[in-house]
């Protein structure tokens, strides 16, 4: 490993391939670094909340460090390309949305059909290199407000992640963290468990 | 049962293009369409060389453009998967010959040279052949901003500059050779940079050539990228590929190449 990787290649090198989504969701990462003056997270000082699951938010957990293990990085399923950003040190936010429509080039439905494909031609995956080169300087040379619409939100930070302790499941005999266990007339139970006995899967 | 697998020759034998082929139409300028029962439709440029009807088999050889006509280049490239190399590294480089980053293997070499200039100083370098290999070994002294050119045929070029170590700024000079591919500034090339070379002839700014320009491991047959030198010689391309790119000249016969090492 060599230090020092620039935020689009630590992108790439985690999610594995380049596609708009990814370079979008650089673009994201790169503005809220610029727009709240941060780098990347340490011991949780940036939050993301993010509200879709697509390639994008790779780019968020790579580049600025909020990923789903550390608990830093909220999913809101909306289905909306937006990112919002806080920093505790600073503490401020900033809402990202991308705008309605700002990607939608000719290339964009040509690769997408191409990316629905299970296998390619020769020529098919020649085709998609290119549409993936002209994409790519379209998304990282946009200027940012034609792809964003961003501004400061109020945002309550949230705690840092708490480690809560771990049960014994009574019927699989599995751990099971406190709070995500019920406590039933068999016992403590894990959701699986639970549901498996018919009982209400409230998580 | 009517339909017939389609089969094309490229120059290296027949190879599968279709199955099931149920509709075949010449069409203008060497095109041929088809058509199978799956509803898959294709275009291919070539010639109808035979149809074994009993054997449900056409046999098409393709034609190629005259902008295809694929002339060998050679070209350097780090023999590492890391992409650059390090202080105290071995430095070890593959000289290649083919077209557009693929190797030719049976293309072959003839009267090659290879020469290394680390701050003006000119050493040739020799080969050390490993089947069929031409490989090029600097050991582990090396350091700094050094570049390796190779000559075959006396008319095909190849350049690489080796950065080794970081931030090293000293000027990059040309190395004079007839055709050469000079970059503007050498910095550590990244994804996302717009590169700027430059194209001397006999030491001088060569404007309004064609420069081709292609990366390691595309599937496009023929170079990806096609740039013109404006008034200074210079064009620029926008990196968008993994890997190691390849710029390539042409004109009078020498076809000189620059190999611009990634470490991405
Ligand atoms: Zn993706
Ligand atoms: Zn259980």
């Amino acid at each position: 490993m060599c230090k020092n990787m620039p935020p689009l290649e630590l992108a790439i090198q985690f999610h594995g391939h380049v596609c708009p989504g990814l370079l979008i969701g650089v673009r994201a990462a790169e503005l809220a670094q610029k727009h709240l003056d941060i780098t990347q997270d340490y011991d949780e000082e940036l939050i993301a909340i993010v509200e879709t699951d697509s390639c994008g938010v790779d780019a968020i957990q790579a580049i600025l460090g909020c990923t789903f293990g550390k608990g830093n990085l909220i999913f809101n399923d909306y289905g909306k390309n937006v990112y919002t950003i806080a920093s505790r040190e600073k503490g401020r936010a900033v809402r990202i949305a991308q705008r309605f429509g700002a990607t939608a080039f000719r290339e964009s439905e040509r690769f997408r059909q191409l990316n629905r494909k299970d296998s390619l031609s020769e020529e098919e995956a020649a085709e998609k290199e290119n549409l993936i080169g002209v994409l790519f300087e379209k998304i990282m040379t946009m200027p940012p407000d034609e792809l964003f619409a961003w501004e400061d939100v109020e945002f309550k930070v949230p705690d840092k992640a708490q480690i809560h302790a771990t049960l014994q499941c009574a019927d699989c005999g599995e751990g099971v963290m406190e709070t995500r266990s019920h406590n039933t007339e068999a016992g403590i139970l894990c959701t699986p468990c639970c549901q498996k006995r018919g009982g209400e899967a409230g998580v | 049962m009517c339909e017939a697998n389609i089969y094309i020759d490229r120059g290296s034998g027949e190879e599968l293009l279709m199955e099931m082929v149920d509709r075949v139409i010449p069409g203008e300028e060497n095109n041929i369409f088809m058509e199978s029962i799956f509803g898959e439709r294709r275009v291919v440029k070539a010639r109808i060389r035979e149809m074994e009807l009993v054997h449900h088999r056409i046999i098409l050889e393709e034609i190629k453009e005259a902008a295809e006509v694929q002339t060998m280049e050679i070209w350097l490239e780090p023999d590492t998967d890391h992409g650059h190399f390090h202080e105290g590294e071995e430095v070890s480089l593959k000289l290649l010959k083919g077209y557009n980053m693929k190797a030719e293997p049976a293309a072959g070499f003839k009267n090659t040279k290879a020469f290394v200039t680390n701050g003006g100083e000119k050493t040739e370098l020799h080969f050390h052949e490993h089947d069929g290999d031409k490989n090029l070994i600097m050991g582990q002294e090396t350091e700094g901003l050094i570049q390796v050119y190779a000559v075959d045929e006396e008319r095909l070029y190849a350049k690489l500059i080796v950065e080794i170590g970081h931030h090293h700024h000293h000027g990059l000079q040309p190395l004079g050779l007839p055709l050469e591919i000079v970059p503007s500034s050498y910095s550590h090339a990244r994804m996302g940079d717009n590169y700027e070379i430059q194209v001397l002839k006999e030491g001088k700014p060569m404007a309004g050539v064609e420069v081709r320009a292609t990366y390691a491991g595309t599937h496009n047959r023929d170079y990806p990228h096609h740039l013109t030198t404006d008034s200074e010689g210079k064009a620029r391309l926008y990196l968008t590929a993994r890997g190691n790119y390849l710029f390539t000249v042409s004109d009078e016969g020498i076809i000189s190449t620059f190999t611009l090492m990634k470490s991405f």
